[in-house]
């Protein structure tokens, strides 16, 4: 299986070249380290839900809008949960 | 999306642990059902408008102005994509939650471009089976 984060360093470092495909200019790319480094001083990522808290349930429609609730998964088994920003 | 692929290669694996993958994002979900036709996934993303389930992990943020201008100077229009003027986001997080509700791991990172490795929520999964 290959790794995740050895992608998502290719995909940084020919994002941040600032060469083609993306050809990212120079003041986007601090201002994105500026922000990600903002928002790990800010110790936000600490108060989030942890190891040992209980998830809140949800119930949200998927992708055909049919409605899925976690309190149905997870009486069939255990759940891993991802939560991601977008297709953009 | 590279979050997505990877979590489709142990897809198999996990159901087969008897356990199963969501994603969740606050995208709409004629954006969802997009990509989960480009990327030929086997498990479901969710759409979590207004990020109230994010808000209930405690994931969410708002991206300051500045970054909003670039965004939006990249075409990306939060207000669009997720119906949200505010332009929050829910920071990258994977969690394994086991049977009984409980958080058995938690990596959530403020820098979106280091991310777990999935085969580690493969490995725990193995544990709480055993």
């Amino acid at each position: 299986m290959a790794s995740l984060q050895p992608r998502l360093d290719e995909f940084k470092k020919a994002f941040e070249s600032g060469a083609p495909p993306y050809s990212a200019p120079h003041e986007a790319i601090e201002t994105m380290h500026r922000a990600t480094a903002e928002l790990k001083a800010s110790g936000l990522e600490n108060i989030a839900l942890n190891v040992g808290d209980r998830a809140p349930e949800f119930s949200l429609f998927n992708q055909d809008h049919v409605k899925v609730n976690s309190a149905g998964l997870l009486r069939q088994g255990p759940m891993v949960v991802s939560f991601f920003r977008g297709h953009w | 999306m590279m979050e997505l692929e990877a979590l489709q290669e142990i897809d198999s694996e996990v159901r087969a642990l008897g356990g199963r993958i969501v994603a969740l994002t606050p995208e709409r979900e004629r954006y969802t059902r997009n990509v989960h036709k480009k990327l030929n996934l086997t498990f479901d993303i969710l759409t979590d408008l207004h990020l109230k389930t994010a808000e209930q992990f405690r994931l969410v943020f708002a991206l300051p102005d500045y970054l909003r201008d670039l965004y939006r100077s990249f075409g990306s229009t939060l207000d669009r994509f997720h119906d949200e003027p505010e332009y929050r986001l829910p920071m990258p997080a994977r969690y394994v939650i086991d049977k009984e509700g409980i958080i058995r791991a938690a990596d959530v990172n403020a820098d979106y471009t280091i991310r777990p490795e999935p085969s580690e929520a493969v490995r725990l999964l193995r544990t709480l089976r055993a």
